[in-house]
């Protein structure tokens, strides 16, 4: 096994458990506002890590770039989105 | 089964909390699940692409990313016009 892949097995085991420890926060958050900061967080560093784990293996591809695209989307649209439903969340006084 | 297939079979099972949670939850709190599973969703198929090799396949989580932006926006929308 290469550094490569070695490095490809373990940004991809971060990101499996970056999603995992966003999973078991939304199961455990106490209030809607609790939940949407690990919803929030799943699109942000889970999918660079995935985007970092294609770039180690493909290189300077289209996949690589492809799924920075992907990564980048996510991390800016899903950031819009978790504000919009904070302020939701706030105007119907389920934050707790 | 690759580690890029493993991981995403791993991803897919992460959407079974947030169907309980859209199921059983406040209206909101299955708002919030869906916004977490659509994420899940797009990184599977990211997964998926990559384990079997098909740079076409990367447009899928693409167009998931766009598209579930946006279908999470309208529900979004939905609930911001039920307070008034």
């Amino acid at each position: 096994m290469s550094a490569a892949d070695l490095a490809v097995d373990v940004l991809l085991a971060l990101a499996v458990l970056g999603e995992a420890v966003c999973v078991l926060g939304l199961l455990a958050g106490r209030g809607a506002i609790d939940r949407l900061h690990y919803a929030g967080a799943a699109s942000t560093l889970p999918p660079a890590l995935v985007a970092a784990a294609v770039t180690v293996s493909e290189g300077a591809t289209a996949p690589s770039i492809n799924a920075i695209v992907v990564a980048l989307l996510l991390l800016v649209l899903g950031s819009v989105l978790t504000h919009a439903t904070a302020r939701v969340v706030r105007a119907r006084g389920q934050a707790r | 089964m690759n580690a890029w297939l493993a991981a995403a079979v791993v991803s897919l099972a992460g959407i079974a909390p947030c169907v309980w949670l859209c199921m059983r939850g406040t209206r909101v709190d299955a708002l919030v699940a869906l916004e977490l599973a659509t994420t899940l969703v797009t990184l599977t198929l990211v997964l998926l692409a990559e384990g079997f090799a098909r740079s076409s396949y990367f447009i899928l989580p693409m167009v998931a990313a766009a598209l579930g932006f946006v279908g999470n926006l309208v529900f979004v929308r939905f609930m911001e016009r039920d307070l008034r």
